[in-house]
Formats: C-alpha cells, structure tokens, sequence
C-alpha cells in the first residue's frame, strides 16, 4: 500500500538524465498514473525523478511544418491551445473527455504515452496523426514512431534511462478530416472501452491517406492497418465504409474484462469506424461542394 | 430547480416564518469551508493503528492462524483473533428483526472457524503506525481447508446445494396473502408474467468508515465514530461485557451513510483495543476496506404475474422475490418485510399474494441500503406496470390511474396509510414537466420517456417501537439551544431540527444551537436510517419546543395583561399586537421565568405508535407508521449503435407532506435521482465465486457529474404526514422510483426491455441485436 522512496527535482534537462541513468529511478510527471501504481504496489521505484522543475519541457509549438508538444504539457494544456484545437482536433477532442479536471491539471502527454496503457485517450489521436515521440538520455536522443513505440501490453521500447522530451507530427494537409470518439461507461472518469481516432485526407474525391488507430481493444494501441489499405486510392462510398469497418474490426484483438466484452468491443470498433469514417466524409463532401 | 405546490384549501391558510423555505443549512458553511471535523480528523497522543486481517477466500475452513511473523514485526503492538476474544460467541448482529428462520446466523466478530464471504475477518492489528499494521496484515497467514460454497441464490436452493449454515439456505420468509388470488386470475382476461433481476449496490458515501477509541479518567470507553446510530453502545458494552453506562459513543457529522454505516463490527474492535492496549485507537478503512466491510444492497429476482381484466383493472397479483442474503443475515429479515409490503406499490390490488424469501450465499452480505428492499421492488412493479399496459393495449399512465391507491385505502397489509396519497398528481405533475420530446437528430439516436411511482414507508417497523428524544432550552440573550443525540449523515437532519425549534420559538436559524450525538450527554434520538429522523426526533423538538412555548406565553400573558393566545413571538421579540408597550425581548421573558421558576427548557421524547407484529402466514396488520408516494420521470436518448444512454431529463415530484428546509428537500431528489441512475445504469458489483472484481471508484462506476443532467424537483405538501406540521419522510422515497423510470424510458426508445439491471451498454447492444434476428 505505501513505499519510501527518494525524491529529486532537477531544474536541468541534463540533471535529470543523469539521474535517471541510475536503473533504480523513475521518472514523475504528473504522477495521476505512477502513484496510483505505487499505492497498490504494482510499481516500487526507489527514486522518483519529478520533471515539474525542468524548463522547456512543457511547451506547444505549431508552425507551418510540424507540430511540437513539450512531454511535461498536461492534458489541460492542450485543451487551451486554440491553435492545437485546429491543427490536431482529434488530441484536443481527447483532451476534452479525459479523466476529470483535476486530473487533466497534472496528467502530462509525456505520462501518458509512456505509461503504455492500451486505454491511453490521447495515443489514438497521436497515432492517427503520424506523431514520432523524442526519446533522450545521458547518453544521446533518438526518434521512434509512435506507431513503432509500442511493442505489447504495457511494453514499449523506451530504455528506463531514456526520458519522452517532445512529440511531434506533421501538420495536417488541406481536406483532411481528424476526429477521435471515446466510448466509455460513463462521461467522466472513465477507463476507455473503445477509443477510436480516425484521419482522412481527401482530394478530387479519392481518399489519399488514411489513418485508423484503435485503443482498448488490444494489448495497445493499433492501427488498422487492413482497414486504412481499404480506403486509401479509393472513391468513398457506403458499401466500401462498412467493408473498412469491418475490417478494422477483424484487425482488433479485444479482452474480456469488467467493463465490457471482447465481442462488445469488437462490434463497438465496427460502428465507429464506419460512424466516424462516414462522418468525415459527409463533411469533406460538404467542404468540397462549398468551395466550389 | 424546484416547482410549487398546489395545496389544498384545507390547508392553504397557514403560513410560517421559515418552515418549507429554502435556507442555508446550519451545517452547510463549515462544511463548504472545510472547517467542520469528522470523525477522521480526531487524534490523540500515543494513539495506535487498527487494520482488519480478512480472509482471502469465500469459503474455507480456517485451519491455522499463524501470527507470530506479524508479532514480530517492529512496531507492532497487539493482534486480536477469536482466541482473545472476551466472548467468543460475541455477535455484531442486532438482533432486531422477527422473521428469521433460525437464530444460529449471526456472524462471528472474529472468525474462529469456518469463513463464508470473502473478506471475512480474522483479525486485528494494531500498529505504532498505519503502514506498520498494513505491513503486518501482510505478514498475517492463514491456513484454509477449502469447502465448496455457493454463489447464486437460485443454485442455493437446489437440492444438493452447500449450506451455509444449518440445514438449508433459506434465511427468511415473508408472505403477504390477501383476498382469493386463484380467482383474481380466473376473472383476468390477461395474465402477464415477467422475471425482473436487480443487483447488488454499494453505498460508496464520501467518507469511509473511521473512528478513535480511548478510555478515560474513569475507565468509560470512548469511542469517536462515523456512524448512523450511535446506540450500538449498548451492543458494544454487552460484547465487553461491561455495564452499558461504561460506553460512550460520540458521534461527528457523518460523510454519508445510506444504511452502510448502520453495523458496528469496527466500533466493537475499537474498543476491544483500547481496553486491551490502554492506548487511543484509530481505525481508519481505505476505500477498499470499505468495499469489502460492510454489506451491499440485496440483489433481488423478482417474479410479478399479473391478472388483467381488459378494460384494465388489476384483479391478481402473484409475486416472489428471492433475495441474496449473502453469507449472514444482519438486517434482511427487515428488508424482506420492505420488499413484501411494497410488492403491489401504490396500487389496489385485492387479490395479492406475495412469497419474499432470503437465501444464504457465500456472497458479501446484504443488508440495508436506501429504500431497504421497497425499492428493489418498485423496480419490478413499476417495470411490470408498463409491461401489462402494453399488453392490454392502455396507455402506461391511464392504466396506472385506473388502479391507484387513494388516500384513505388498505395498502397490501390490510393497514390504512393515516397520511394522503397524491401518486396521480406527482405522475401527472413529473410527467408534465418533461415538456416537448427531445427529437434525435443523428439516425443512431433514438429517444424515449418512462415514468415510475413508488409507495415507500418512513419511520421504523411499527412492531419494532421507536422513540426519540430531544431537549430544547431558551437562553437570557434569547438564543436556542438544541440537544439530541441524533446522528447527521449529510441529509440536513440537525439544521431541520433547528429549524423546528426557531419555528416554534420564534426566532432566526442562526440563533439556535445544537449539540448533537453524544450517547453520554444528549438525549438519545435513535438512528438515522429508515427515514425516521425528522418524523421522529422532529417530532420531539417540536414538542418540546411547544411545551416552552406555552410556558413562556403564559408568563407573558400575565406580564401584559392579556391571554396567552394573544402573544405572539417573532424574530426574538415578544408581542402583543403591534402595541408597543407590550413587547420584550424573548431573552428577557426567559431571564423572567427563571426567577419565578417557570422553566424554560424542556426535555421531550416522541414515541410512534407501536403495533403488534404482523400474521405470519397473511402479512396482514401495520408495518409501518406511514408512507411517502410520489414519482420520477425520465427521457433518454440511446445510441443503438453501442448501447450508451444519456439522460436527458430527470424530474421527481413528491409529497413530502410539509418541507422543512425547501433546499434539504430538493438535495435528497437531487442525491436519490444521481443514487439511482448508478443503479439502474452503469454501478456493478461483479463478484467471481465470492470476490469483488470491482472494488474501486474505477470499476464500481457511478453517475459522475457529467453524466448528470439537472434534476428538478416537483414539491407537493399534503401536509398530511405523521411527521412535524405533516411532515412525511423524502431521503429513501427520493430513490424509489428512479431507476424503473429509467428501465421505461429505455425501452421506449429501443422498443424491447431488457430485464436486469443495471442497462450497460452492451446488454442493450446485445437486446438490440437479438430483436434484429
Ligand atoms: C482518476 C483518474 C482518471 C484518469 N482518466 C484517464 C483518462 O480518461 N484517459 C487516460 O488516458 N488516462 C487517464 N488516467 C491515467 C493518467 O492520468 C494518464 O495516463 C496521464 O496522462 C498520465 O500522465 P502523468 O503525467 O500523470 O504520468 P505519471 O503518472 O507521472 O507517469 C506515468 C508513467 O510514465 C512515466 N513517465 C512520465 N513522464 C515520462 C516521460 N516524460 N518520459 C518517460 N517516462 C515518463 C512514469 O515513470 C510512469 O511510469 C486517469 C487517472 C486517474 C487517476
């Protein structure tokens, strides 16, 4: 239930890699994840290294190239970014029905992508818009795709003495529509039962790219990889939809656990991929005839 | 949101200078300033640490306790286990109820032998500190013979069954029989039957249980506690086997309660501990102590098979409930007895035959819990209801009126209610009041409305007796002081209870002080559950307030000359008239008794009429003092796609008889319609072979604020209630009826109805696709 352990809050990105080269460190966020596992003894780190201290490391940055979130952004960072609202509004939308507002004031994007929960709300979203996590220790930096940065349940492939310092992604092109839905047993506070992102470029009527990333419904989050071959070089249409949908729901490898049924998941991917894939077409058909 | 009331000529003349509005509770700004202490901000010097050892099986034979590991540990003080107790045969089960098959069901303090539920206690630590006792839990081991258990009421009763206890799993059995049910059937031109399945609930108040025991200067224990009712001193002491005036139990506002803190298993621990350390003990659950440590809500299997003549009158009505009593029986014999006298629900039904049974499982216990059995059967009739008036082809609410209970009829108990009955005016106000239909506009949404009504007792078992008492005393500067022993658990009950006695007294609320739940040093008021408090020690103040009243009126009658009937007082003045010179302060007409010798303080007890236990065999005779009616309507919209629900609007219209605080009224509708919705939508106590796989704020999901919709409160006043100035009961009767409206509006959105609670998404996904194929 309880455990000592050593607290250290460098003020310098280079301090707190240092410490964190020690195997018996942990980094510290916002903590709502790490302490919640330390409480019921799941983790028992022996050092927490807090990164509240250290400098740019929280920032958002948009140009007109590349998005950059700092790894210490909380969730309610995000939300208040007007311009992150229009650049990435699936993330934003994620922001919007994580967890509750205390929560959103401390959880960080950095935590919640290491943390490597299948349920994590804002990978879906990340994943659907090509996002490369920064990973840094002592001993140099490298760039994964996040899409790549996960390897099982609760596995990833950051090395304990490697921080997340920044995601980034490429801005998103014109005609594209990016939208996340969290199904969940209630509206607040709620583990994600299906979270489902979708991203949808379109031009002269052909879909040119598309991204379908699925959370909950696997050891982690997933593209559906099947589903977007589907759609992409492809003329939009109903049956087509519901074919995709279908097929992203054979992509997924649910559980059973109290919240809700492998077959419920399963059957859930299905409607909402063709509800949001559908939707953003109906509203990139919109956009196109309202240009014209 | 509130609506007024409609009232009666009868009764529409009177008028108050406080009662029924809606005012700032006495307790309110210490608890919104976080200056108010409960009973976890208590400490003392070379206080201990308590932490319960339980079981980690469901059914087992307990072979050996080893400790010895735990003892050693650094730290550690003291462990109790069966062996050191002073009584072993020593019980926390009240022994209250009439009804029980067999008396050997109690519950050991300590398991000795043989474990029934999961999480049964074996033993306590106490500890230097927390951490220490929880590292010495840990330490704890028990060596356990597995005995095969049982874990569904139904498997329960089956031949060949496990036992739990004696020679069959039947715990209680309550009937109801009135009129000639066989021919009630032969007259039906329909005969509906369903199967309605409810589950378990947990309380989850803010608060989990906490409390510090020490003994003082003269050897009392003293035990500082959250509880609902602070006389289980006396079940204390008798464990001790101390006399009962050695045992004290102060009490502090209590951070919910809604029947979970009604046990006092951690309070008898307690004060073992402090007898046996010397030292001050504090027992603090986490929320996962209180999750295993005290009993749920009984899930109930509801069979209702109505007769139905076709012009739509109800002519027989056969139903069986069977409820999971858990591994003991603590307080099912009386929610049994709610359930059965509630079956019909606020309908007339001459021909009634009612089976409620309990059976033991190796589940959680059950026990009380908000409405106490009625209202798991409101979730049937009032399901049920809908479900015969589809069948005959009425309208959902026409039916209902057609087979109303009116005021002044027998109830299933052959009892005839003293209050009014105004269930047509609170369906058609609640229904009224959801307005337009809310039109989806996404072709996945589909949206529909359901009502219920509900019949639900306040006040104790009538055969069980009941008193409550309350002093009241005026001061020299004219300020109030109240004293009662009764134990607020969040619901508002010491401010009604100053509120009363400023009514009375004409004064402010903020010149009346109360001091409350000491069962040392305020008069005892019973406990807060059964929705009893403010008719009975409301009631009480009332009466004592009166007495005062009438002595401080006579006294300055003859100060002015005039008749008591002619002074008045108001806002801290006494007054004849608007005549000047006939007028002082009500702290000088006190200082003016004083030294003639008038008293002007006044200790009252309020007893409710007491009646014989009811026919064994027929249920016939008074259960209860008086009910409550009312209704909650609902719309939702659903998605068809993956089952989730919004409520959209959710409105309860009740007759509390008279408001006391308008503002209280409402928060209980507010708290019962959020209470309810959990229950009927997304709580769940999923238990494998006898262990929670839900126990934490997590899992168990109940209505956050984003799932609420605002609730408004329709407030009828009959004024007709046996409580104060007619005060009926609103803490339970606001839960009643909230999820089977919920159960009605679901189903008419998605045309089919799902028979067991709680409606997940995916049971509706899964009704949906079945009425597909
Ligand atoms: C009540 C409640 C509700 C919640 N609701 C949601 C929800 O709706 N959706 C959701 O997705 N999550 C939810 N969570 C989980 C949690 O809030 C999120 O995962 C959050 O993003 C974690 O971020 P944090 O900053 O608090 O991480 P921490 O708890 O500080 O850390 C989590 C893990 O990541 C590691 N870590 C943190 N930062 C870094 C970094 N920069 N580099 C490397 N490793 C790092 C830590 O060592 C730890 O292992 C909820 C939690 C609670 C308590």
């Amino acid at each position: 239930m309880s455990c000592a352990y050593d607290l250290k809050v460098p003020i310098s990105l280079q301090n707190a890699l240092d410490l964190l080269s020690d195997a018996q460190s942990m980094p510290l966020a916002g903590g709502t994840n790490l302490l919640v596992e330390i409480r019921s003894g799941k983790e028992r780190p022996q050092r927490l290294v807090a990164l509240d201290r250290i400098e740019g490391l929280a920032g958002i940055d948009i140009n007109s190239e590349t998005i950059t979130i700092g790894a210490r952004a909380t969730v309610g960072d995000l939300l208040r970014s007007t311009e992150l609202a229009k650049a990435a509004p699936s993330l934003v939308k994620a922001a919007g029905v994580f967890a509750g507002q205390m929560v959103r004031n401390a959880g960080t994007i950095g935590g919640n992508i290491a943390c490597a929960s299948p349920a994590a709300d804002l990978v879906p979203p990340l994943m659907s818009l090509d996002a490369q996590v920064t990973l840094q220790s002592s001993s140099g930096s490298r760039v994964v795709a996040l899409d790549e940065y996960y390897q099982g349940y609760k596995q990833d492939v950051r090395r304990p003495d490697e921080l997340v310092t920044q995601i980034s992604m490429p801005r998103l092109p014109d005609q594209t529509h990016n939208r996340f839905y969290k199904l969940a047993r209630r509206r607040g506070d709620a583990i994600t039962v299906v979270g489902l992102a979708v991203t949808l470029t379109v031009s002269d009527g052909v879909c040119r790219k598309a991204r379908i990333a699925m959370g909950a419904v696997a050891p982690c989050v997933i593209r559906a990889r099947n589903a977007e071959a589907l759609l992409e070089g492809n003329v939009f249409d109903a049956a087509m939809i519901e074919t995709a949908a279908a097929q992203a729901a054979a992509e997924c490898a649910p559980i059973d656990d109290v919240r809700a049924s492998a077959q419920y998941r399963r059957h859930c991917v299905r409607k909402l991929t063709r509800r949001l894939v559908a939707e953003a077409w109906n509203d990139l058909e919109a956009k196109v005839e309202a240009d014209v | 949101m509130s609506a007024s009331t409609p009232q009666d000529t009868a009764t529409a003349n009177v008028e108050f200078n406080q009662l029924g509005k809606p005012l700032t509770r006495t307790d309110a700004a210490g608890k919104v300033f976080g200056t108010t202490p409960f009973a976890g901000d208590y400490a003392m010097p070379q206080m201990l640490h308590l932490q319960v050892v339980r079981s980690t099986v469901a059914s087992a034979k307990l072979l050996k306790l080893n400790t010895e590991k735990a003892r050693a540990l650094d730290g550690v003080v003291e462990i109790l286990t069966a062996d050191d107790l002073p009584n072993p045969s020593a019980t926390p089960h009240f022994h209250e109820a009439y009804g029980e098959k067999r008396p050997m069901t109690d519950p050991p303090l300590l398991v000795s032998d043989r474990i029934r539920f999961f999480g049964e206690p074996l033993a306590v630590i106490a500890a230097e500190t927390s951490e220490i006792a929880a590292q010495a839990c840990a330490l704890v081991e028990a060596e356990y013979e597995p005995v095969q258990g049982v874990y569904d009421p139904q498997e329960a009763l089956q031949p060949g069954a496990p036992i739990v206890h004696g020679e069959d799993n039947i715990m209680v059995e309550r009937k109801i029989r009135k009129g000639d049910v066989a021919a009630g059937f032969e007259d039906a031109d329909l005969i509906v039957e369903n199967t309605y399945r409810t589950p378990f609930q947990e309380h989850a108040f803010l608060e989990p249980e906490v409390g510090l025991a020490w003994v003082d200067e003269t050897g009392v224990i003293n035990i500082r506690t959250c509880a609902q009712d602070i006389e289980h001193f006396r079940m204390i002491a008798d464990v001790l086997d101390l006399p009962h005036n050695r045992v004290r139990i102060r009490g502090a506002f209590v951070g919910g309660g809604f029947g979970g803190k009604e046990e006092c298993a951690r309070e008898i621990y307690m004060a073992l501990m402090a007898l046996k350390t010397g030292r001050p003990v504090r027992l603090e659950y986490s929320r996962e102590d209180s999750f295993v440590g005290h009993g749920k809500r009984h899930p109930m299997i509801l069979r209702y098979k109505t007769g139905v003549t076709k012009d739509g009158k109800i002519s027989a009505l056969d139903v069986d409930i069977l409820a999971d009593s858990g591994a003991y029986l603590y307080l099912s014999a009386n929610v049994l007895l709610y359930a059965a006298v509630a079956a019909p629900g606020p309908y007339k039904v001459d021909n009634l035959k009612v089976c409620a049974r309990a059976v033991a499982t190796n589940n959680m216990y059950t026990s009380a819990f908000r409405g106490y059995g009625a209202m798991q059967a409101c979730a049937a009739y009032e399901q049920q209801m809908d479900e015969v008036a589809k069948a005959v082809g009425k309208d959902p609410i026409a039916f209902r009126q057609q087979n109303y209970l009116k005021t002044g009829d027998p109830i299933a108990t052959g009892f005839v209610p003293p209050g009014a009955i105004w269930t047509d005016q609170c369906v058609d106000r609640a229904w009224a009041a959801l307005g337009p239909r809310v039109e989806p506009v996404e072709p996945h949404i589909k949206t529909g409305r359901g009502v219920a009504a509900y019949q639900q007792s306040y006040g104790k078992v009538s055969f069980l007796g009941d008193t409550s008492e309350a002093w009241v005393g005026v001061e020299f500067d004219g300020s109030v002081v109240v004293r009662s022993g009764v134990a607020d658990i969040g619901g508002g009950q010491v401010s009604s209870l100053a509120q009363i006695a400023a009514e009375v007294l004409g004064v402010g609320l903020d010149d009346v002080t109360i001091y409350k739940t000491d069962s040392a040093l305020t008069p005892l008021a019973g406990r807060t559950a059964a929705t009893r408090t403010l008719s009975m020690t409301g009631n009480a103040t009332k009466k004592a307030s009166e007495a005062i009243r009438s002595r401080l009126l006579g006294r300055a009658a003859i100060e002015f000359g005039v008749k008591p009937s002619e002074v008045l007082l108001s806002k801290g003045r006494v007054l004849v008239g608007n005549a000047p010179e006939k007028s002082m302060r009500l702290g000088d007409l006190a200082r003016l008794c004083h030294i003639d010798g008038i008293q002007a303080s006044e200790l009252a007890m309020h007893c409710a009429t007491h009646a014989d236990l009811l026919d064994s065999e027929t249920g016939q005779g008074q259960a209860h003092p008086d009910y409550t009616y009312g209704a909650h309507a609902i719309e939702v919209s659903v998605d068809t796609e993956t089952g989730e629900v919004r409520i959209l609007k959710s409105i309860g219209a009740h007759d509390v008889g008279q408001c006391i605080n308008r503002a209280a009224v409402e928060d209980q509708i507010e708290g019962g319609a959020q209470n309810g919705q959990g229950y009927a939508l997304s709580e769940e106590m999923l238990y494998n072979e006898g262990k929670l796989m839900t126990p934490s704020l997590s899992e168990y999901l109940m209505p956050t604020s984003m799932d609420m919709t605002e609730v408004e409160s329709i407030i009828l006043e009959s004024r007709s209630g046996v409580g104060p100035f007619g005060a009926k009961g609103i803490g339970e009767p606001a839960i009643s009826a909230v999820a089977p409206a919920i159960a009605n509006a679901i189903t008419d959105a998605i045309g089919v109805r799902i028979f067991e609670l709680p409606l997940t998404p995916e049971r509706i996904v899964n009704a949906l696709m079945d009425q597909e194929s």
